[in-house]
């Protein structure tokens, strides 16, 4: 039997630190009622759960969860603060907790992609800005070659134009030939877009490192440099934690700006509603089956369930209404994949993978061939799982599809398609 | 300012249970009600329930009888479809607008044939059935309705609506439909106001975490309720309703609606969810044995009488599954095949565990609507944060306007019987308001003329009961009252769907004149229930009501048969031969008129007995009270504060004073009872005062005998004095000790002596207390460390809201359970209280400088006063009531009635209704003067008696004596008065001399001659 724990005065420090810092942050106020723990996949992993989380605060063990690594597996998805009834911000709490870490110990692979971000004034990757430049003009120019898009444009720094679009560094990194979708899209709507150049990276490896200063940096750059470009709309690429970070930056920061910030998405849907991005299903004559993944960060905890409709339209428009399977949960109570806050760079790898089971056999029950993330964590975390697990579905960003649909999807830019539509269209 | 006439009238807002009771209180004791309800009909929630916690009796059957009551009573004007608009003047005379909806069918005319609705073509969700299922724009309510009166749903009908249509006018028989029928707006003046407006159901639609919208086999309780319900959509057969599959596995989900302000605003708890949804899985279980029914809940809160057993019984017996975790979420399965998926932590592996349920039920809780919300607020009537009613635990059902009362739900959430309780104190409260014109506006019945049916062949009525589909479904009704056609003496024979609705009743009166019959025979129900319906309706037709026998063929027949549809049948019809054997030789009956003496006895002079005493003396009755202290005050004299802050201490003095100085109450101090003869409306106690007695007579009597606290023998108490009950640590804050300032750490234990073998129920006052003494240690010094020990958190109803604050300053709670109590250890210095928390499942080492151990409230088990008065005390040793749901405050005894923790564990609110309650069921005769006893008592016949005596040993109410003088000296005699008709002395008699009437030998060869 483990020692008995030694409970009298020890009033707790972290729980009066939540209390007086954080709105809905009464820790005390839990019923021990495991409505948090029931609905966690985090749950079981390093032997915590919120609910044992929180007891812990409240019961002054300060020592045992002010470094407890399981903050950096939760993914702080938010889906316990969503239903706790005593509304209790467990996700802040974890925020907090891993501000708290020393910098240097927290996990390497986020606190290097936070530091290179600053660093480079770019993008997390450490990519610098000519490296940046020089890909979008390739590309650009290996595209015009394309037929239909001989007058395809793609610049950075374009004063006046009407879009500004973030772009997350993994693509020109690591796979350029995934940006040419994007603009291909943008291009067939005609839409007046342009990168902008400081922190030109979507990503924010600051904010998952808990480090406000640095999250706010990234946010204010950003936005500074887009006023100044004098763009209308702030458009968010494909990306979750991208769109959170400005979203939640923007609010939290008190950050000045006139532009609209907007997700990609919400523009997929209206131009398809407006007719200028025709797509439709007719490609898919075998009937193959997709499901989407809800990206936490951009329904349950910003935009919710008008969003998650939104994206519903514009896959169902994509892939047909009929070979559309959703998973349950869906919407605001989906699960988190395991791939937000951060956890791809944590380091946690187990666990990580732990935590997806929640998501895989979600997947699973659909049945579907395709995962759809429009979310880069979702979906390198959703493309892990699947490998991890051993399943046979693909998953793709949206992107892909709608070219795909189109007609205009190029021979490179097929990395995630399975061998079904690996030819489709060429 | 002219000071307005005195009023003897009330109108009372909501005809559910409460106002009902309320109503028949208040009517039977001199004044005028008008009951006003926003509905066609009355009978609010409770009409729409199955069967009711803990004893499982079927709502409607034991609500029916109320509501053919106030259907019929002469001083009770029923005004439907009528809301309370606003209200000017004050207590003694209001002026209250009201307007009332137009019904569209003539009430006067309706005959409630049913002809409108089967050919009304529109369909309309089924508000009595949850919306399951449809019905029609032309409707009644239900089918025992009352007042069973079609009305016309206006928004829905197409002749209202679109001038089309008008089929409803052609088919009425009656020429009731009346298109041209508006709504009116109406003026009352009466002198107090009753509001029993009742509970919203918790909605749950709307929100995406039950999937309530998402799919048909995710229900809310009292949909569930419905599909339980014989009379409901699928005849009782719960099925899930996507694909009426027979279900395998049910879940109920707890505290939906309740104890959450995130996804909605209701902090409270609604008190009666754990009970309804063990008895909604036991009955579940009951139609199927094979169901799996699992409750996921928080704190299984089973505080009420019966309610602990009920639960330990659903474990142990029923294989019903407890899981302690409020879920996440309810979620359906991707590829859209049956079964909600439930995630829920299982305590006792740590991990999520999945599960996937047929039908998830969402035991929803009760809330305020912001329509009545609204009409409070515009009447002047103060609502608490929560919505509720704000009152005086010392008033509990008085509202912040004077001359206004409040009960049910809108004074908190709660049970029937609570329910029942609280519309007998605001009866009482508003007739004590109003006493100077008690009678005033009442008019007296006129009774009708009993015909003499000496000498006149027997011409008996059979009329045979379907019950819906109760019976129906089983037994061949129509083939039962064919069968009866051909016995001996029938003249008449008729089957109905709904024997007990009024309108059949009326029927019934009038084929007995037409036919002239002389014996009825009624094959129904039980008659423990309906026997006082059916004689009344004998009564009315000129009959005497003894001439009369009921035959239970649903108990007998359809439910314990309901496999053998034939036999059911066949012993239906040997049933009724036999009762129309019988009522063949019946004859009427005489009932012997007793006056009620107007004194009143309280024994108990604790809070419960004296505010007995004062509600009587208010109504202008004397009363003596007698306590066995020196003192008066009882258990109140030792309590600090109530949960809602209010000084008990300043409370009891008050109501000591006012006892003390009332003339119309006589005090007996250090007194008991040492004899008791008599019966109701003529008791005669005498009172021993050490040397003293005195003899005193009374027509009723109040049992206020209280209760003690548990003296326990663990946890160091008595051996450590840093040890306490809670009611030690109440001495200390009343005496402002010092000490407790200095107090570092402090430690509660709940349960001490309470759910536990030897004494199983649950002490209901013990958690509320321990977090009202919690916070107000936290008040001395807000750094004290305080714990508490617990087992299920029971801060029922608006209680919770000191939980949460009690959490919120930082009072931690620990949950053990009976396999792992805490241990205390002196530790020197400190005491070292040892318990596993149920979080982490490690043992936590508690110093502490207080423990205060939250021990049982203990009956007193008074085997000697049950005797005095033939009263029962239950297994766990409190008195046992009449009927737990619809009579808490009466005996079974007539004119003997039972308040406070004599009754069960209740705080001081509870125990003042509760004697306000008893008081206005005491008022009830008191009022009457005179009342009438059964006739159905023994006899001697003195030719055959032999004068042995053996009667007179054997009756438990000495009834029977010898006769000392006359003719018949030496022989034995029955005080009618006395008899309860038990028929011990019959069967004792050794010379055949005793019969009891209507249960005659003669009779009873009959039936047996006849099976």
């Amino acid at each position: 039997m483990t020692e008995a724990l030694e409970v009298t005065g020890n009033p707790s420090r972290i729980r009066d630190k939540a209390l007086a810092l954080i709105p809905d942050g009464n820790l005390s106020a839990c019923l021990t009622c495991g409505t948090c723990t029931s609905g966690c996949p985090a749950t079981g992993q390093m032997d915590m759960d919120p609910r044992k989380f929180l007891r812990m605060a409240v019961l002054g063990m300060d020592e045992t969860i002010e470094r407890h690594p399981w903050v950096w597996v939760c993914t702080m998805c938010k889906r316990c603060y969503d239903v706790c009834p005593m509304s209790i911000n467990i996700p802040q709490l974890i925020y907090d907790l891993r501000a708290e870490w020393p910098r240097e110990e927290r996990p390497k692979g986020i606190l290097g992609s936070c530091d290179h971000h600053i660093k480079s004034c770019g993008g997390a990757m450490g990519v610098s800005l000519e490296d940046f430049k020089f890909t979008i003009e390739d590309l650009a120019e290996e595209c015009r070659e394309q037929p239909g898009f001989e007058d395809l444009k793609a610049d950075l720094d374009r004063e006046g134009a009407f879009f500004a679009l973030n772009q997350n560094s993994r693509e020109p990194v690591t796979e350029p030939d995934e940006m040419l979708p994007l603009w291909k899209i943008l291009h067939t709507v005609g839409a007046d877009w342009t990168y902008y150049s400081k922190m030109w990276g979507g990503e924010n490896y600051c904010m998952f490192l808990a480090d406000d200063p640095s999250w706010e940096t990234i946010i204010r750059t950003q936005v500074e440099h887009i006023e100044k470009l004098g763009c209308k709309v702030f458009i968010n690429t494909e990306c979750g934690h991208s769109f959170y970070a400005v979203w939640q930056g923007l609010q939290r920061f008190n950050i000045p700006h006139t532009f609209e910030f907007k997700s990609i998405i919400e523009y997929y849907a209206q131009w398809i509603r407006e007719g200028k991005l025709p797509v439709n299903a007719d490609w898919n004559t075998h009937g193959i089956k997709f499901t989407v993944q809800d990206p936490c960060n951009l329904i349950r905890k910003s935009l919710g369930d008008t969003m998650a409709d939104e994206l519903r339209f514009v896959v169902k428009s994509v892939v047909g209404e009929d070979n559309f399977i959703d998973m349950t949960p869906n919407h605001s109570m989906n699960f988190c994949c395991g791939g937000g806050g951060g956890s791809l760079q944590a380091g946690f790898t187990e666990e990580r993978h732990a935590y997806g089971t929640v998501k895989f056999n979600q997947i699973m029950a659909t049945g579907a061939d395709y995962v759809i993330t429009p979310c880069h964590n979702c979906h390198a975390q959703v493309e892990d799982i699947g490998h991890h697990f051993e399943a046979t579905y693909h998953t793709v960003h949206l992107w892909t599809l709608i070219c795909l649909s189109l007609g205009s999807l190029g021979e490179n830019e097929r990395t995630y398609l399975g061998p079904d539509l690996a030819e489709y269209g060429l | 300012m002219s000071v307005k006439e005195t009023l003897g009238s009330v109108l009372i807002a909501g005809g559910g249970i409460g106002g009902i009771q309320a109503a028949l209180d208040l009517a039977n004791s001199g004044y005028y009600v008008y009951l006003v309800e926003k509905s066609p009909s009355i009978g609010g929630v409770m009409a729409q329930l199955d069967k009711t916690f803990p004893t499982n009796d079927c709502s409607m059957c034991i609500m029916s009888p109320k509501l053919v009551e106030v259907g019929r009573h002469l001083n009770i004007e029923l005004l439907t479809l009528a809301e309370i608009q606003g209200v000017s003047g004050e207590k003694g005379n209001f002026e209250v607008d009201i307007f009332q909806k137009a019904r569209y069918v003539d009430m006067d005319k309706c005959i409630a044939c049913g002809a409108c609705t089967e050919k009304c073509p529109v369909k309309v969700e089924d508000v009595y059935n949850e919306g399951l299922v449809t019905r029609k724009a032309i409707y009644a309510l239900y089918p025992q309705a009352v007042p069973l009166k079609y009305s016309i749903d206006a928004d829905k009908c197409l002749k209202l609506t679109k001038g089309k249509c008008g089929i409803c006018a052609k088919k009425c028989p009656a020429g009731a439909i009346n298109y041209e029928d508006t709504d009116k707006t109406l003026a009352i003046n009466v002198g107090a106001i009753i509001l029993s407006p009742g509970f919203k159901a918790y909605d749950p639609s709307g929100k995406d975490i039950y999937n309530y919208d998402g799919s048909p086999d995710v229900v809310t309780s009292l949909e569930f309720e419905r599909l339980l319900s014989a009379s409901g959509p699928n005849q009782g057969h719960v099925v899930r309703m996507s694909d009426h599959g027979k279900p395998k596995k049910i879940a109920w989900l707890q505290c939906v609606g309740s104890r959450d302000i995130n996804t909605c605003n209701n902090a409270h708890c609604s008190s009666v969810c754990c009970m309804y949804a063990i008895k909604q899985a036991i009955i579940a279980k009951e139609h199927d044995p094979s169901l799996e029914c699992t409750i996921f809940y928080m704190d299984m809160r089973t505080h009420g009488k019966g309610f602990e057993s009920c639960y330990n019984e659903a474990k142990e017996k029923h294989g019903i599954r407890f899981v302690r975790c409020r879920v996440h979420s309810v979620f359906g399965q991707a590829t859209g095949e049956v079964g909600q998926i439930i995630d829920y932590l299982d305590e006792t592996t740590g991990k999520v565990t999945r599960e996937i349920y047929d039908i998830v039920v969402l035991s929803v809780g009760m809330e305020i609507s912001p329509e009545v919300k609204a009409l409070a607020q515009n009447m002047g009537v103060a609502l608490t944060p929560g919505g509720f009613a704000k009152t005086d635990s010392f008033n509990p059902v008085a509202t912040t306007r004077e001359g206004i009362y409040v009960c049910g739900a809108l004074q908190g959430p709660k049970d029937i019987p609570q329910s029942v309780i609280e519309a007998g104190s605001a009866a009482l409260s508003a007739g004590a308001s109003l006493t100077t014109a008690r009678g005033t506006l009442t008019r007296a019945l006129t009774p009708v003329q009993e015909n003499d049916i000496t000498g006149e062949r027997p011409r008996v009525g059979v009329f045979v009961c379907h019950c819906g589909i109760n019976i129906g479904s089983v037994v061949d009704v129509p083939g039962v009252r064919d069968f009866a056609k051909g016995l001996p003496f029938v003249e008449y024979v008729a089957d109905n769907l709904y024997s007990c609705s009024q309108d059949t009743q009326d029927a019934i009166t009038k084929v007995i004149k037409e036919q002239k019959l002389n014996r009825i025979v009624v094959a129904a129900c039980s008659p423990r229930t309906h026997d006082p319906l059916f004689q009344e309706t004998l009564l009315n037709a000129g009959l005497n009501k003894y001439l009369f026998e009921m035959v239970n063929i649903r108990n007998h027949n359809s439910w314990v048969h309901k496999d053998q549809p034939l036999e059911a049948t066949i012993k239906a019809q040997e049933m009724v031969r036999m009762a129309v054997a019988k009522v063949a030789l019946f004859t009427p009956l005489s009932e012997a008129e007793l006056s009620i003496d107007q004194n009143a006895l309280v024994i108990g002079g604790g809070l419960s007995g004296m505010a007995a005493a004062k509600a009587l003396s208010s109504q202008g009755y004397h009363v003596s009270i007698v306590e066995k202290d020196q003192t008066l005050g009882g258990q109140a004299a030792h309590l600090f504060t109530t949960a809602k802050g209010e000084s008990i201490q300043k409370g009891l003095q008050e109501l000591v004073s006012d006892v003390t100085r009332d003339e119309n109450i006589d005090l007996f101090l250090g007194a008991e009872l040492s004899e008791v003869d008599g019966f109701v409306g003529s008791f005669h106690s005498t009172i021993t005062q050490k040397e003293h007695t005195t003899s005193t007579t009374h027509g009723v009597t109040i049992i206020a005998t209280g209760a003690t606290e548990y003296q326990p023998d663990e946890y160091l108490y008595g051996k450590d004095p840093r040890v306490l009950t809670g009611l030690d640590l109440d001495r200390k804050f009343i005496a402002e000790d010092p000490a407790l300032n200095t107090v570092q750490s402090a430690v509660f234990i709940q349960c001490v002596g309470s759910r536990e073998p030897g004494r199983p129920y649950c002490s209901r006052i013990c958690c509320t207390h321990t977090v009202v003494s919690a916070l107000h240690l936290k008040e001395k010094n807000p750094s004290m460390q305080i714990f508490v020990l617990y087992r299920d958190i029971r801060t029922y109803g608006e209680r919770e809201a000191l939980y949460q604050e009690a959490r919120e300053k930082g009072v931690i709670f620990i949950r053990y359970s009976t396999d792992d109590k805490p241990v205390v250890e002196d530790g020197g210095e400190h005491l070292t209280i040892t318990v596993t928390d149920h979080v982490l499942k490690r043992p936590l080492a508690i110093q502490a400088d207080l423990l205060t151990l939250a021990t049982a409230v203990v009956p007193y088990r008074d085997e000697k006063l049950a005797q005095f008065f033939k009263v029962p005390i239950n297994d766990e040793g409190f008195f046992a009531e009449a009927h737990v749901k619809l009579a808490p405050s009466n005996f079974a005894v007539d004119g003997v009635f039972l308040c406070g923790l004599a009754h069960y564990p209740k705080p001081v609110d509870e125990s003042i209704a509760q004697a306000q309650a008893a008081a206005s069921s005491a008022t009830r005769l008191l009022s009457g003067k005179t009342i009438n006893t059964s006739g159905n008592v023994a006899a001697v016949n003195p030719a055959l008696c032999s004068g042995c005596g053996v009667c007179e040993a054997i009756c438990p109410y000495n009834a029977p004596s010898l006769i000392t003088d006359g003719r018949d000296a030496g022989k034995a005699r029955i005080n009618p008065v006395i008899c309860k008709g038990c028929g011990a002395c019959v069967a004792s008699c050794r010379s055949g001399a005793l019969q009891l009437k209507g249960f005659e030998e003669g009779q009873l060869m009959a039936m047996i001659d006849n099976i």
